[in-house]
């Protein structure tokens, strides 16, 4: 089967190129732009001559010469993968070794100069943009790019501070986007809101759907929402149908009474992704935004943004105290496992096993994680999610916590191990351990670390080896991943296995 | 009034340092980030009644222990 996202979303520039795709903060940008801009890339990239097996870099932050890199490099038959400008030196090192790419496109000023592949810059791209309508170098996808071709790969965090670049196929995307039509009804031109970063898998959930079926996306980047003075002077100037965001940054947006139905007359969909999202945030919203459809969805990027959903409606905030997190996307079977990968009977815990057109082809390079999250359930592909969930009575499924040490923190998914790995490798700590603390209704307030010096003679000192730390944390470790308080001990207790004992420091912390 | 804004803005960024040292700077430090300034904000509101215009929030305003303490004093 070949694909046809790429040509769907042309097909707007070729009937109607003066429609606008992308709002930057009243920026506009239009289909006709995305495609010729996509075109001269795809054509750029040809002529490297490069092997269609090799993935291409994206490194940049949330602008419209972001979104063009990627469909020409889509174009071009390769896969993209997206690293944020804000990541650290070091992540972008991490992924250049694991993901081997055959080609870099700068969209920001790389942070290095010495790569050893091409590497289209900053003022190269802006060049080849600028002149692009001189170049006529039509290319159909479809002819050669299969199905089964890596679309995008987006690296999350893991366990031995190396991260895994999860590969998502055209039809993976295509399964994706068919179901945000039918069962959200995103099939028509519609506004988007546009937040989070583009390597994030939520920013999937806004993006292809909306330019698949013409829409206008609504861009709120990192810079404006780091401020609520600007945040709260953008958000009225928008028009936005169709809401998508984590449940933290819409809490962010409760805080001004004038972020109701009223101001915000527009917003039809509110999809939230990415974390839990909590009985008191969806009370607020539909509190708020009465006539809106308000949707819980779930799903680990490894199964392309989620496979499950439910309608938040008055009904559900009465029977459920902890929200569901609703039933699985068509053709997508979604089962319950216990230790030994037999099926657990309703009402009971199980971990959650997805199957079915979602699931990623596995970690890019990586046999060793890919053959253990990936395995086989009556001869099918599925993926272990590492997320335990329960079946009620309605056949809803519930979130019910992690099997591991997996937390989620602002919506971003973190491995304690990795934390406590980044910890080890700073030259003041001997040893380190990682836990989450909790706030209100289960969410994770901050990581508290626990550490132990190298030097034994640390009291008084604790202040100055705090700064330490966080300063070589910062030079190599996502800013989210950092922990908010410093513990200082002789010693971290253990398990009866000689292993130190998070559990038992996660009681400490919270209080139990 | 004021020790209440230090416990709460202790119990956000889980240090001590607020305390001590009232013009450590919160956001460049990355003691607070935005999330954690939303449930600052509702502290605020919750414990001492003070409600701020989001909208007029402008983070260079709000960025050491003093300056919040004097925010807080201004809008109570």
């Amino acid at each position: 089967m070949t694909t046809n996202l790429i040509t769907q979303i042309d097909s707007w520039a070729v009937n109607d190129p003066e429609r606008v795709a992308y709002n930057f903060l009243g920026q506009k940008n239009t289909y006709g732009e995305l495609k010729q801009y996509s075109d001269a890339l795809a054509a750029r990239i040809k002529k490297l001559g490069l092997s269609r097996e090799q993935p291409i870099i994206v490194y940049g932050g949330q602008t419209f010469a972001m979104i063009a890199t990627f469909l020409g490099i889509v174009k071009a038959g390769h896969a993209y993968i997206p690293v944020d400008a804000h990541s650290p030196l070091k992540r972008l090192q991490d992924i250049k070794q694991i993901a081997q790419p055959a080609a870099c496109v700068a969209v920001n000023d790389l942070p290095v100069n010495d790569w050893d592949i091409p590497v289209i810059t900053a003022d190269e791209l802006d060049h080849l943009f600028t002149n692009s309508a001189n170049i006529v170098d039509p290319v159909t996808p479809a002819d050669y790019v299969a199905g089964d071709d890596t679309y995008y790969i987006i690296f999350t965090s893991g366990t031995t501070g190396m991260p895994k670049g999860v590969q998502i196929s055209h039809d993976n995307l295509q399964s994706f986007t068919d179901w945000m039509a039918e069962d959200f009804g995103i099939n028509h031109p519609m506004v988007t809101l546009s937040q989070p970063p583009y390597s994030f898998d939520l920013s999937v959930m806004d993006l292809y759907p909306t330019l698949l079926h013409g829409g206008m996306l609504d861009v709120l980047p990192q810079e404006t929402t780091a401020n609520f003075k600007e945040l709260f002077a953008a958000l009225p100037k928008y028009q936005i149908e169709n809401w998508v965001s984590t449940p933290s940054f819409i809490e962010m947006c409760l805080l001004s009474p004038d972020f109701n139905e009223q101001s915000n007359p527009t917003i039809k969909n509110i999809l939230f992704c990415g974390e839990e999202l909590t009985h008191a945030t969806a009370a607020a919203v539909k509190q708020r935004f009465p006539k809106a459809h308000v949707y819980n969805t779930y799903g680990p990027t490894e199964t392309t943004v989620a496979v499950t959903a439910v309608e938040i409606t008055n009904e559900v905030l009465d029977s459920y105290q902890r929200l569901p997190i609703g039933w699985p996307k068509n053709g997508t079977p979604v089962v319950l496992l216990n230790e030994d990968n037999q099926l657990v009977d309703q009402g009971e815990d199980g971990e959650i096993v997805i199957m079915g057109p979602s699931v990623s082809k596995g970690y890019l390079n990586n046999p060793e994680k890919t053959n253990q999250a990936f395995i086989e359930v009556d001869g099918k592909r599925a993926y272990k999610t590492g997320d335990l969930g329960q079946y009620d009575e309605n056949g809803q499924l519930l979130y019910k916590g992690r099997v591991d040490f997996q937390v989620k923190l602002h919506g971003f998914r973190i491995e304690l191990e990795e934390v406590d790995q980044h910890l080890t490798h700073v030259a003041e700590v001997a040893q380190a351990i990682t836990v989450p603390r909790y706030g209100a209704n289960h969410k994770v307030q901050q990581l508290v670390a626990y550490i132990v010096p190298q030097d034994k003679d640390f009291a008084g000192k604790e202040r100055e080896l705090t700064q330490s730390i966080k300063a070589q944390l910062q030079k190599n470790m996502m800013s989210y991943m950092m922990p908010g308080r410093f513990v200082f001990v002789d010693a971290i207790p253990l398990t009866p296995n000689g292993k130190l004992d998070r559990k038992l420091l996660m009681s400490e912390v919270n209080g139990k | 009034m004021k020790d209440t804004v230090l416990d709460i803005l202790a119990d956000l960024t889980g240090s001590d340092e607020v305390k001590t040292n009232l013009d450590t700077e919160l956001f460049n430090s990355g003691l607070l980030d935005s999330m954690a300034t939303v449930q600052l904000l509702l502290e605020l509101q919750t414990q001492l009644g003070v409600d701020v215009p989001v909208s007029e929030f402008e983070r260079s305003e709000w960025d050491t222990p003093n300056k919040i303490i004097a925010k807080v004093e201004e809008l109570g």
